[in-house]
């Protein structure tokens, strides 16, 4: 009969502090009310910096041509489709995070959704930005878009991945953007009602749509979750199923692998908590909102890291034994001598993934150093470093050297132009994220009441009697009473 | 017709007052359309009206100021309209090209007055069509920037321009007069039988005057070491073709040896398989560096230069000559051993030339020809060949002249010995002293910018003229467009000066006239640009070149007692597309790659991997130490002295190179007196394109000699980048990219590839159903036009003639060293090699090329991944480009297993969207030469039927659809099915070996289908077993080798 009871024993309390409905709101819209601090403005100073850089870097791209990156006859992608694919790994958690774990009832979600789905579309925007400026003639990129057009009409080409691409993103984006902004809703409105500026008053009121609480809202406002939240599941697994498509689809020994969608998603969700933790660490700290993101979070969060970080291992070792048993001898030089072999130009790389992905994560079994925040952090801009290797090995140490050996290319290194651009895009990345801290509640203020009740340390005070009861003394008596 | 009246009511009827003053006031008021102030539409601040035409205005002003601005061009059509002259249907002209000694048939296609391509003349006896890479490149000279468009008089150094050439020819004329030294004329070897007759009739008026004549290669030895075995200096014909053995001590006969194109296709002719009775010549090479001849032998032992001559008197003495064989190491005892019992077997059909110009050597190579039976078989004298008549000790004779101050005058046409003679020093001093020196060199060079007065002479398609490459061979030369520049050719000078009224133009057409009977026989020829058999030059009867053996004795003790080489020796030898430098200003040839190492831009020192191993610690034969050297552009450069000169070079390890032997191209580091005037006298881009290493050449006493058996070296810590379009250099024992095998085991087991082939593809019920059972999609039928090319690897010899007539066909960019170092060059056709064999080991290495272009798939993976179908599949089996539709996401070459895809990276032609963007620094800066190229003047090059790229785009080789495109329709227009002659790739035709056979797969009776029919057993597709169904064929590389041979009996 215990397990009737609501609090289970053995796990704390996901909101800690004694918070009433009302603190909620306080400590979750007080930021965006008061002056950004000093510390808000040097890190948005600094992102928009970046910014600059990569726009001025994406400029020169444009003007002078894809020469002004260190690609070549032979690796024609390299910096361009690593950063977007990693960026695309990066924003898998927020969507996973708030549909997955919604649709599976995991309360904990509540704490880091937010910031997570907010993460997700930054990211997507930041990916979707290399696909389109890798282009040669990116002023044609238009002709991406099935639409009936005065060139025969024209058609793109169906068969090809890269198209599978533009409306698997442009989808994930879509519904991503309306499944965070649904969730926004109900804390616009509180913001709105707690606003005293003229401004705040106009801005929160047009976003929350007039959002008044009644049930009949809060209805239909759970329903549309619910039905988002359906939508975007297979999204999570569709998005980079597709996205390893690109490779798994070609004819390039290293890329022409069937293990490809599911290593793809799983090395997508390990990097997209990864950056969640990176994230959260700091703004937790920074908004003194320790006590919404607890330990808690952070340490369900490494359970999936030292998770998705196994399975990608295993993919990667499945690789290294199908290079070795299946045979071919273009798909063996590619694991064997382009990757495994460290003295190769390109074996660092390759180990490098290794280390951060699969091995390192490993220290997560212990409980201890997954509650440990230095550690968590540390290890969450390892995984990232980890899996923009892992991206940068399957791409360029596959196409450097394959199938005619006078193709194989020189070493390839990054000009200061690819560089930009990929700063740039952590410009883009960080300059909305400051925003969307500065003027959106980092965590679903709405959601985390509703789980109050359940999952909040205040709800202990008020329990009645037989809820206090220990688990043993509640049997006892409930036995004796019958 | 009644006048009916009709009317709407009484009022109307009677006209009544009422009615009238109503209907005159009928609107009372304005029509409401007035604005708000009350006023009338027309008064209000914005009427309609003006409300329209500000729309008007702002919307045609937004579009033109957002529209890209057009720049005006003019286009003058003809005032008079040439008869036989189509706007867009191009002429061809017979002509032929000439560069030094060199002539070679070629038809010139001319379209709208312009010459933009050369193609070979299948008349021609000596090439039947064939062509070099130097001779499709010279089109490009014709608009050569850097050309001279104007006479000029040398004034410190500095040209001033001589407005006309009357008061050129004045200038000149006082100069000469009154003068009591001599005049000499110095040129190359003169082939011409008109200029010899305008040379000879004006010297004659000046007494003790001269004619040198003066080649940079020269075969001065050889044309000694013959007045002294046959009593003729002259060179005789080879038959390649005719010999079953073929020996080679050092001649690069293939690539750059007296007659490459004719030697290439002959010796090619005994080497194509015919599979039902397979059998092939064998071919021997002794050099002291890798050539590309050497690379194409089946036996190949490499020696050091000092060895030379020890394996010439070696070889006569295992041939039973009248010598001791002297030491050897006892590899190359063995190889010359093994030559010399091959050559004795094939008495009669053996063929023995060198390469060296010391008289000794070729005396005792003429004694080895004829212990092998070879003079009146392979070598015969009914045709001599004419294209090197220069002898070093005439030059060196008129170097001293000149310095002793005996002459006067010095008339110098197209020669460059500033440059390219070891003797520069003297004979620039030698120049000073000379009162009168004229130069009728086409740019301001190195020797003519030291002369007093340059009149340029006309490129070789502006101007009349004959050739005769071999007695009774000659060529007709036409012009093809009217003079660029200010020019005249050096014999109308000649005439000139020496008092002649008639003009050298008019003396040709009444010297041919008359030789060949009729006008009309005179307009034939200049049709066929060749005449056949009417010799200017007489035969040599073979009675009068009796052998005498009188020199041998002389000869063998000369060589014997030649000293040991030193730690380090060193060759120079000529590139295929450089040779000695004529025309070093040749983007095209620049970025050819050189056959051996793939490098372009720039010469450097081949060197053997194990001197890369002593010197700088690097073992190549280590997997990862190679990978990581190699991927690398930095070369390490060493410093080489020799002879008094000394050079800083960077050094490449090339497998089969001798250890302690550094081999360094010459025709590079061209360099006027001021350096900084390079560019504009020599040209944009042969600015630092490598070094000259002509100074280390010397003389031995009678010739010039391009090795030195003694060179001191001395690192450097520098590095140096050089571009290569391949770093590496094995096919990893992919057999499904090349497949070679042994005559012996072809003759064993001929259907080894076809039974490999048919293995790989028995789970999809054999090669039969492969295509169909290989995929999960439907098959299509393909009626119709399908086409197909099929490569002999075994007949092409990688001489590169290809690549430069892709370039020239397809309008292929250029991209400079800048580029070429960062892995972007545009080559749609390339040769690659690669080799096999021990590393250490030189004489164990072989090599073997591998032209490689689109392979036009049928189930192409560039086609698929196209987000936008910018590459798709035609009817006619062709993989085909869309440039405007392309956005450039670089997954079709991401996605091509050939990597035969080339980007436009930047904006190489200026023909970008973008304007002015190609003057990026830093990144992608680009050189020169790239520029060079987009000048207005170069641009003339280009083929009207191609399309130029812009970047951000993709290109590849198209199979020439604008070729293809032109013969159908003109199968059509005569209404007849297409035939072969109608279509030749660019490619196809320009190969001298006809490596390449091109057409209609679906005709049984075309070439292409005969050839695959007939060579069923060698015949293979690269990667077949991706099921991409290329519709390319490669026929397996054969090798001949002596051991395998053995092995048999």
């Amino acid at each position: 009969m215990a397990s009737l009871k609501y609090e289970s024993q053995a796990r704390a309390p996901l909101v800690s502090g004694d918070k009433s409905y009302h603190q909620i709101s306080e400590d979750i819209v007080r930021p965006i009310e008061n002056r950004p601090s000093k510390l808000w403005w040097i890190g948005f100073l600094i992102a928009i910096a970046l910014l600059c850089f990569g726009i001025f870097s994406v400029t020169r791209e444009v003007i002078y041509g894809t020469g002004q990156w260190n690609l070549n006859k032979t690796i024609g992608w390299a910096w361009d489709i690593t950063n977007f694919v990693w960026w695309i790994g990066i924003g898998h958690a927020g969507t996973l995070i708030s549909a997955i774990l919604l649709l599976f009832r995991q309360q904990w979600r509540t704490g880091v959704n937010r910031a997570a789905e907010a993460m997700t579309i930054f990211a997507v925007m930041c990916a979707g930005q290399f696909p389109i400026w890798h282009m040669g003639r990116v002023w044609m990129a238009f002709f991406t878009l099935p639409y009936p057009n005065t060139r025969g009409p024209l058609w793109p080409n169906f068969n090809s991945p890269l198209l599978w691409d533009v409306f698997a993103i442009s989808t994930y984006f879509t519904v991503s953007l309306l499944f965070w902004y649904c969730g926004l809703l109900p804390d616009l409105a509180t913001i709105r009602d707690r606003a005293k500026l003229k401004w705040r008053k106009f801005f929160y009121g047009m976003a929350s749509f007039g959002w008044s609480g009644s049930t009949k809202h809060w209805q239909r406002h759970e329903a549309l979750s619910l039905v988002l939240a359906g939508l975007s599941t297979p999204l999570v697994l569709s998005v980079h199923t597709i996205v390893s498509f690109d490779f798994a689809t070609s004819v390039v020994p290293g890329w022409h692998t069937t293990i490809f969608p599911p290593y793809f998603v799983a090395g997508a969700v390990f990097s997209g908590f990864a950056m969640v933790q990176s994230l959260l660490i700091i703004t937790r700290k920074v908004l003194k909102l320790e006590e919404y993101i607890t330990l808690e979070h952070i340490d369900v969060m490494n359970k999936i890291i030292v998770l998705t970080g196994s399975i990608v291992g295993i993919a990667y070792l499945t690789e290294l034994f199908i290079a070795w048993y299946g045979q071919n001898q273009y798909e063996n030089f590619a694991f064997m001598q382009n990757r495994a072999n460290i003295l190769s130009p390109y074996g660092w790389a390759y180990y490098i993934m290794m280390g951060c992905n699969v091995i390192s994560p490993q220290i997560f079994w212990f409980r201890k150093l997954r509650r440990n925040l230095t550690v968590t952090f540390f290890m969450s801009v390892i995984v990232n470093i980890g899996m923009w290797f892992e991206r940068f090995v399957i791409i360029v140490t596959s196409v450097y050297r394959e199938y005619i050996p006078s193709g194989w290319s020189t070493y390839y290194t990054p000009t200061i132009w690819e560089i930009g651009f990929y700063l740039g895009t952590f410009g883009l990345f960080f300059t909305c994220y400051f925003l969307f801290a500065k003027f959106f509640p980092v965590i679903a203020v709405a959601e985390i009441k509703h789980i109050l009740k359940k999952a909040g340390e205040n709800y202990k005070e008020k329990m009645g009697p037989e809820e206090a009861e220990t688990n043993e003394k509640f049997a006892h008596e409930f036995a004796h009473a019958h | 017709m009644s006048e009916k009246k009709y009317w709407k009511s009484f009022g109307e009827l009677n006209l009544t007052e009422s009615y009238v003053k109503d209907t005159e006031s009928e609107f009372r008021e304005e029509l409401p359309t007035e604005g708000a102030d009350g006023n009338g539409l027309l008064d209000g601040k914005t009427p309609r009206r003006d409300f329209l035409k500000y729309l008007g205005f702002s919307t045609a002003a937004a579009t033109l100021a957002a529209s890209c601005e057009m720049p005006v061009r003019k286009v003058i059509p003809y005032l008079n309209k040439p008869e036989n002259m189509v706007p867009g249907v191009a002429d061809y002209y017979a002509t032929t090209f000439t560069s030094g000694g060199d002539t070679i048939s070629i038809v010139a296609k001319v379209r709208d007055g312009r010459p933009i391509k050369l193609e070979g003349n299948e008349l021609s006896p000596i090439t039947k069509g064939g062509t070099s890479a130097r001779v499709q490149a010279s089109i490009l000279d014709l608009y050569d920037t850097a050309r001279l468009r104007y006479p000029v008089q040398m004034n410190q150094g500095v040209p001033q321009q001589v407005t006309s050439l009357e008061a050129f020819d004045k200038l000149v004329m006082d100069s000469m007069a009154g003068q009591q030294g001599i005049i000499v004329l110095l040129t190359p070897t003169i082939t011409s039988v008109t200029t010899k007759q305008v040379i000879a009739d004006c010297l004659s008026k000046y007494q003790g005057s001269r004619h040198v004549q003066y080649d940079a290669d020269s075969f001065s030895g050889m044309l000694q070491a013959n007045e002294a075995s046959y009593g003729h200096r002259a060179i005789p014909s080879y038959h390649f073709d005719e010999a079953k053995v073929i020996v080679s001590l050092g001649a690069d006969f293939l690539g750059t040896w007296l007659s490459p194109i004719e030697y290439s296709r002959q010796y090619v002719q005994g080497r194509k398989i015919d599979e039902k009775a397979p059998a092939m010549n064998r071919h021997y090479q002794f050099e002291s560096m890798l050539s590309l001849t050497g690379s194409n032998a089946d036996e190949r032992v490499s020696h050091k230069p000092s060895e030379t001559a020890a394996v010439a008197l070696a070889l006569l003495a295992a041939l039973g000559g009248s010598t001791n064989a002297p030491a050897l190491p006892e590899k190359l005892k063995a190889g010359v051993a093994k030559a010399a019992k091959d050559l004795k077997k094939n008495r009669g059909k053996a063929l023995v030339v060198s390469g060296s110009n010391n008289v000794h050597v070729q005396t005792i190579v003429n004694a080895i020809n004829e212990a092998v039976g070879a003079n009146g078989t392979t070598i015969t004298w009914d045709a001599l060949n004419l294209t090197r008549q220069g002898i070093d000790a005439d030059f060196t004779m008129l170097v001293s002249d000149m310095n002793a101050g005996k002459v006067s005058t010095l008339l110098l046409v197209d020669v460059n010995p500033v440059y390219d003679h070891p003797a520069s020093k003297q004979f620039k001093a030698g120049l000073a002293k000379v009162k009168t020196t004229v130069s009728f060199s086409g740019r301001l060079d190195e020797t003519t910018e030291q002369c007093k007065y340059v009149l340029p002479s006309p490129h070789f398609l502006e101007r009349w003229g004959d050739a005769e490459a071999k007695t009774g061979h000659i060529s007709l030369q036409q012009p093809v467009i009217a003079p660029l520049f200010l020019t005249r050719p050096f014999e109308d000078s000649l005439l000139i000066w020496s008092g002649n009224k008639s003009t050298y133009d008019d003396l040709f057409k009444t010297y041919w006239t008359t030789k060949l009977g009729s006008q009309e026989g005179y307009e034939k020829a200049l049709q066929d640009g060749v005449i056949e058999r009417v010799s200017a030059t007489a035969p040599i009867t073979s009675a009068s070149t009796a052998y005498s053996a009188a020199f041998v004795t002389a000869a063998v003790s000369e060589l014997s007692s030649l000293k040991k080489g030193g730690k380090y020796e060193l060759v120079i030898y000529q590139q295929v597309s450089m040779g000695v430098g004529a025309q070093s200003n040749n983007p095209w040839l620049l970025e050819l790659p050189d056959p051996i190492t793939r490098a372009t831009w720039d010469n450097f020192a081949m060197v053997s991997p194990n001197f890369i191993k002593e010197q700088y610690g690097l073992d190549l034969n280590d997997r990862n130490q190679a990978d990581n050297f190699e991927s690398h552009p930095e070369r390490q450069v060493v410093k080489l002295k020799a002879n008094g000169f000394e050079t800083s070079i960077p050094v490449m390890a090339v497998p089969g190179m001798p250890d302690g032997v550094f081999a360094i191209a010459v025709g590079y580091g061209r360099q006027s007196a001021d350096a900084n005037n390079t560019g504009n006298y020599i040209g944009r881009a042969a600015v630092d394109a490598g070094k000259n290493v002509f100074p280390f050449a010397w003389n031995n006493g009678t010739t010039i000699e391009w090795m030195v058996t003694d060179v001191s070296m001395e690192k450097t810590d520098d590095v140096y980048k050089v571009a290569q379009v391949q770093i590496h250099g094995s096919y990893e024992g992919r057999t499904s990219v090349i497949k070679e095998l042994t005559l012996a085991d072809f003759e064993k087991a001929p259907n080894e590839i076809m039974e490999d082939r048919e293995k790989e593809a028995a789970k999809f019920g054999g090669l039969e159903n492969y295509e169909k059972e290989g995929t999960l999609y439907p098959y299509y039928d393909k009626p119709g036009i399908h086409w197909g090319m099929s490569i002999d690897l075994n007949s092409c010899v990688g001489c590169g003639a290809c690549v430069v007539a892709c370039h020239a066909e397809n309008n292929v960019s250029i991209v400079g060293k800048n580029e070429v170092l960062r892995y972007h060059d545009m080559h749609w056709m390339r040769i690659d090699r690669y080799f096999t064999g021990n590393l250490a080991d030189a004489d164990s290495i072989q090599t073997v090329f591998q032209p490689m272009l689109c392979q036009h798939c049928d189930n192409a993976p560039c086609e698929n991944v196209c987000p936008v179908s910018a590459t798709n599949h035609s009817s006619e089996g062709m993989n085909q480009m869309v440039y405007n539709r392309c956005i450039g996401t670089r997954y079709c070459a991401n996605n091509c297993p050939f990597k035969v895809r080339r980007f436009n990276w930047e904006d190489y032609t200026g023909a970008d969207s973008f304007p002015n963007n190609q003057d990026e620094k830093g990144v992608g800066e680009l050189n020169d030469a790239v520029l060079m190229m987009n000048d207005d003047l170069t641009r003339m090059v280009l083929n009207p039927d191609v399309t130029v790229r812009s970047r951000g785009v993709m290109e590849k080789c198209s199979f020439c659809a604008q070729r293809l495109q032109d013969g159908k329709l003109k199968a059509k227009k005569e209404n007849r099915v297409l035939e072969d002659s109608d279509i030749k790739t660019s490619c196809q035709q320009s190969c001298p070996t006809e490596a390449i056979v091109f057409g209609n797969i679906n005709n049984s009776k075309s070439a292409i289908s005969k050839s695959r029919m007939g060579n069923e057993h060698r015949l293979y597709h690269v990667l077949e077993e991706l099921h991409v169904l290329p519709n390319i064929t490669y026929l397996a590389k054969v090798r001949n080798p002596e051991s395998e041979a053995k092995e048999k009996v």
